[in-house]
């Protein structure tokens, strides 16, 4: 309809011009929006997406599902998994969502390093977001609830489980149903949400953070903030993305 | 005693060619300085893209995989137009197209005041959930009004200098 209506406004047009024009006088006919501009933004928009959508894909598309076959031990807020050579030391708090990322991108990567035997991670049980959920202390909780997951002989799926599931931050954070419904559903025993709970490891947790916060070797710029990360006892720079493939010579 | 003939109203041309000369600089101006907001924008999100989805996360409207996607795009959009800008192809229409972008930012700002979140803009990397205290959410919506009135001049008058527009109507004409 609208094209059609244009097209005739534009017969009119011509002819009026072609009249003109047999009178002598010459109209400058007056262009609408470029149409060479058009294409033009319009393929370096497309450009855009395209290049987005490539590294999109580039990131997302190494979500091979892995299952987890390394023994896993605990002791105080620190759960130790695997036994290869080269150690690496985790410091996360369940509600970080930097930590949520390191999770996503490395997390397969990690197992598999696990699996074969190359690498053996110290997964530090840290709180220092649980002023960041109402009411306060859910970082606490959930590094609690790893923990007694680690107990339970679940700990590799849980500690996927809490990141998958992260609440947001300034939100309530999840509650111990929720917590100790997970565990029950990756087949920890009854034990497991006494432990949840009660805090069994509440304790712990805020002496491990106190540790590791007051660890030089762990800050950043003077501040210790989650996740960190050490290969055999030296903090490594997570913006290299090869960090991993680099500590293990792969 | 005869000065130079003049034309009618010829006093009066040249007087709008010379203010038009002061509002093609402007245009110009305007033109540059969202440029060079979009492309800093822009360069600051794609450098760091965990940064990026944390950023857009913390806004806490879109699911995770829609926050996977607006920052795996977001980034190379604003680069776009900052490119498109810089040239000065296109300039009304990526105007309009920035002020869209511009609307959807401060709506996003707003709801985050309004539900009250406490977080940081990203506009320019960064963002992300910050304490309470911390959040500067009056100065965030001013620079963003700022960005949108240069749109808005664009929108409205589109000519500005050395831009390709102008050579591309130039050579429709020949």
């Amino acid at each position: 309809m609208g094209g059609a209506a244009r097209n005739e406004k534009r017969r009119k047009q011509d002819e009026a011009a072609r009249k003109l024009a047999a009178a002598g006088i010459k109209v400058e006919r007056k262009t609408g929006p470029n149409r060479t501009a058009i294409i033009m933004v319009a393929v370096v928009v497309v450009f855009a997406l395209l290049v987005g959508g490539f590294i999109f894909w580039q990131r997302s598309s190494s979500s091979a599902d892995v299952v987890a076959s390394y023994p896993v031990a605990v002791s105080g807020a620190v759960v130790t998994a695997g036994s290869g050579p080269v150690v690496v030391d985790t410091y996360e708090d369940y509600l970080c969502p930097q930590c949520e990322r390191f999770e996503t991108r490395y997390g397969d990567e990690i197992k598999t390093a696990l699996n074969e035997g190359r690498i053996t991670v110290k997964y530090h049980a840290i709180a220092i977001l649980d002023r960041l959920t109402e009411p306060q202390g859910y970082s606490t909780r959930a590094a609690n609830a790893a923990l007694c997951a680690a107990a339970a002989n679940i700990f590799p799926g849980y500690h996927e489980k809490l990141f998958a599931e992260q609440p947001a931050e300034g939100g309530s954070g999840l509650t111990d149903e929720q917590l100790v419904a997970f565990g029950t559903e990756l087949g920890a025993g009854p034990d497991f949400g006494t432990c949840v709970t009660g805090g069994a490891n509440s304790a712990a947790v805020g002496a491990e953070t106190e540790k590791a916060a007051a660890d030089q070797a762990l800050q950043t710029e003077g501040t210790f903030g989650t996740p960190t990360v050490t290969v055999n006892g030296k903090k490594i720079d997570l913006n290299d993305t090869s960090w991993l493939q680099s500590a293990i010579g792969a | 005693m005869a000065g130079l003939a003049r034309g009618p109203g010829g006093d009066h041309y040249a007087e709008r060619v010379k203010s038009g000369r002061a509002l093609d600089v402007i245009g110009t101006l305007a033109r540059l300085g969202l440029a060079a907001v979009w492309l800093i924008s822009g360069g600051l999100k794609a450098v760091d893209p965990d940064q990026t989805y944390v950023a857009v996360r913390a806004y806490d409207v879109l699911p995770d995989v829609g926050v996977e996607v607006v920052a795996a795009l977001l980034p190379w959009v604003e680069i776009a137009f900052g490119v498109l800008l810089l040239v000065g192809v296109g300039t009304r229409i990526v105007a309009v197209l920035s002020l869209a972008l511009l609307v959807v930012f401060v709506a996003g700002v707003v709801q985050a005041w309004a539900r009250g979140l406490s977080i940081d803009c990203g506009c320019f990397g960064g963002g992300g959930t910050v304490e309470p205290g911390q959040t500067a959410y009056v100065q965030e919506l001013l620079r963003d009004t700022g960005f949108a009135l240069l749109a808005c001049w664009l929108i409205a008058r589109p000519r500005t200098l050395a831009s390709l527009d102008s050579r591309l109507v130039d050579s429709e004409r020949t």
